[in-house]
């Protein structure tokens, strides 16, 4: 019925007696005010859309110094990334486009309309021809919002492994015992080059890890959910029943001060919670709501979680 | 607007037509987005639809939305407000649900998928105009791509006002059912969990 009002509204004929007849139909119910706005908005979101898009310009992208976007400014739209062209730092892997240090994330728009959101502690290297788009991942973790582009499939290599996609969302990160893929949109084909006739079809949801001679397909269900573990794009770490070892090697990718469990007793002990990745100090502080531990702040390069002598009480 | 159309009812239309217009450019494109943020914890999709519905009349109620910087985000606070509260009166719902819904917090910073959000709706706005009937795709597009106005579709197409205005109908409803149902789909459900 809502619809028919903003049709008849959309017409360019609309009268009193229609809009004595529209107010009756409202006031029978008060929710069909919301209906009726919902319904009007949805007719008007192909302009809406349109026009956004066309107020959007696309990143310069290349310049390498320019783009590089800070977390925090990372707000990001897009017209900042031309004002805050900085220096270029120095120092810089020789092989690496893109490095990051410890505790950086930064997101990346590419030529190709294509947006990476490089993970602390990363380094790549992007090259876009004509026929391919290829990016390699030579450490860390990087999250790739990819453009459409069927003609040149979007490849990301990261040793032996690759990840394929035409259009989608994923994220690969390269770990000490395989790479890992996590797939937030659409399809991605991966497969290992030491035997290329075996591959995985990942799907919105999914992740899989790539070893030397193993490929570990895991469901939606399997593991934690896949937005989870991409928390870090949000400045978050998204504990669900990881163990203080994890968690703490979680924290220690992002922060040069590095959290120590100095009683090995603790280590697997469980949380959950949602933690900004650059407080560490602020994840210590909480375990001690729910542990018996005390934290040792005295070493500005360390954190260290120790047993507290103090019974906690059990009420 | 046309002869027989008043000075007050052209304002009624036009403050209708701004808030709409508002909400489209601002919330739509992140309601797929927060619809899956239920989903994920496990509300029921009828639930969903009625929070986003009641949310919807709270903006109707607002005197102005000029004091409100980031819509989507309030528009996000009011939904997780109204089934926080709505878990407390029916008393089934696990104490950590609800303060987990009540305590959440929105970091402000826009999340990558917040970021491409235009992108995404457009393609999705794409594919819902692409599955409607072809009579009613091409009406639908000279009124939305073209600019024509329904009496113009009508002349150009010889058929009469209400026969257009019947198909604007119907396509007004695909796109509002097609956004309402976005996260069940699962070639869309990039970020949701589906509950079946």
């Amino acid at each position: 019925m809502a619809a028919e009002w903003v049709a008849r509204m959309d017409s360019g004929s609309w009268t009193e007696a229609d809009e004595a007849a529209l107010q009756t139909w409202l006031a029978a119910d008060p929710r069909r005010q919301g209906l009726l706005l919902q319904t009007q908005a949805a007719w008007m979101l192909p302009d809406a859309l349109r026009e956004q898009e066309a107020a959007e310009v696309p990143a310069p992208a290349n310049d390498t110094g320019g783009k590089w976007m800070r977390r925090g400014v990372l707000g990001g739209m897009i017209a900042a990334s031309a004002a805050a062209i900085i220096t270029v730092r120095g120092g810089l892997s020789r092989d690496a486009d893109f490095v990051t240090r410890v505790g950086e994330i930064r997101r990346v728009p590419l030529d190709d309309g294509s947006i990476m959101t490089i993970n602390s502690g990363s380094e790549l290297k992007v090259s876009l021809s004509r026929r391919a788009r290829e990016i390699q991942l030579l450490q860390g973790e990087a999250w790739f919002d990819v453009a459409k582009d069927a003609e040149r499939p979007f490849i990301v290599a990261s040793g032996p492994v690759r990840a394929k996609a035409v259009g989608t969302a994923f994220s690969v990160r390269k770990r000490d015992d395989g790479v890992e893929v996590l797939v937030t949109e659409g399809v991605v084909e991966t497969w290992s080059d030491q035997d290329s006739s075996r591959r995985l079809t990942v799907t919105a949801g999914e992740r899989a890890v790539i070893k030397e001679w193993a490929l570990v397909h895991y469901r939606e269900g399997d593991t934690p959910p896949v937005d989870r573990a991409l928390a870090w794009r949000n400045g978050m770490i998204d504990l669900n029943g990881t163990t203080l070892r994890e968690a703490a090697d979680e924290f220690n990718r992002y922060n040069q001060r590095q959290i120590v469990i100095a009683d090995p007793g603790l280590a697997s002990e469980q949380f959950d919670g949602l933690f900004k990745l650059d407080d560490p100090e602020g994840f210590a502080e909480t375990l001690k709501v729910t542990l018996p531990v005390a934290i040792n702040t005295s070493d500005p390069h360390t954190i260290r979680v120790e047993r507290s002598n103090e019974s906690i009480l059990v009420k | 607007m046309e002869d027989g159309t008043g000075p007050d009812l052209r304002a009624t239309l036009e403050r209708r037509r701004a808030l709409a217009q508002w909400v489209a450019r601002e919330i739509m494109p992140h309601e797929p987005r927060i619809r899956a943020w239920f989903v994920k914890r496990r509300i029921a999709h009828d639930v969903i639809d009625e929070l986003v519905q009641d949310a919807y009349c709270r903006v109707v109620m607002l005197d102005t939305v000029d004091h409100i910087e980031c819509a989507h985000a309030y528009f996000f606070s009011i939904c997780r407000n109204l089934l926080a509260r709505r878990l407390k009166r029916q008393q089934i719902a696990p104490f950590d649900a609800i303060s987990e819904i009540e305590s959440y917090r929105d970091t402000g910073t826009p999340t990558p998928e917040e970021q491409v959000a235009t992108r995404m709706a457009s393609e999705r706005v794409r594919a819902l105009l692409a599955k409607l009937p072809e009579r009613c795709r091409r009406i639908v597009e000279l009124r939305k791509i073209e600019g024509w106005s329904q009496r113009e579709i009508a002349d150009h197409l010889g058929i009469t006002e209400k026969a257009v205005e019947k198909q604007v109908w119907v396509g007004v409803r695909a796109i509002r059912s097609g956004w309402d149902a976005i996260e069940r789909e699962p070639e869309a459900a990039g970020d949701s969990r589906r509950v079946v």
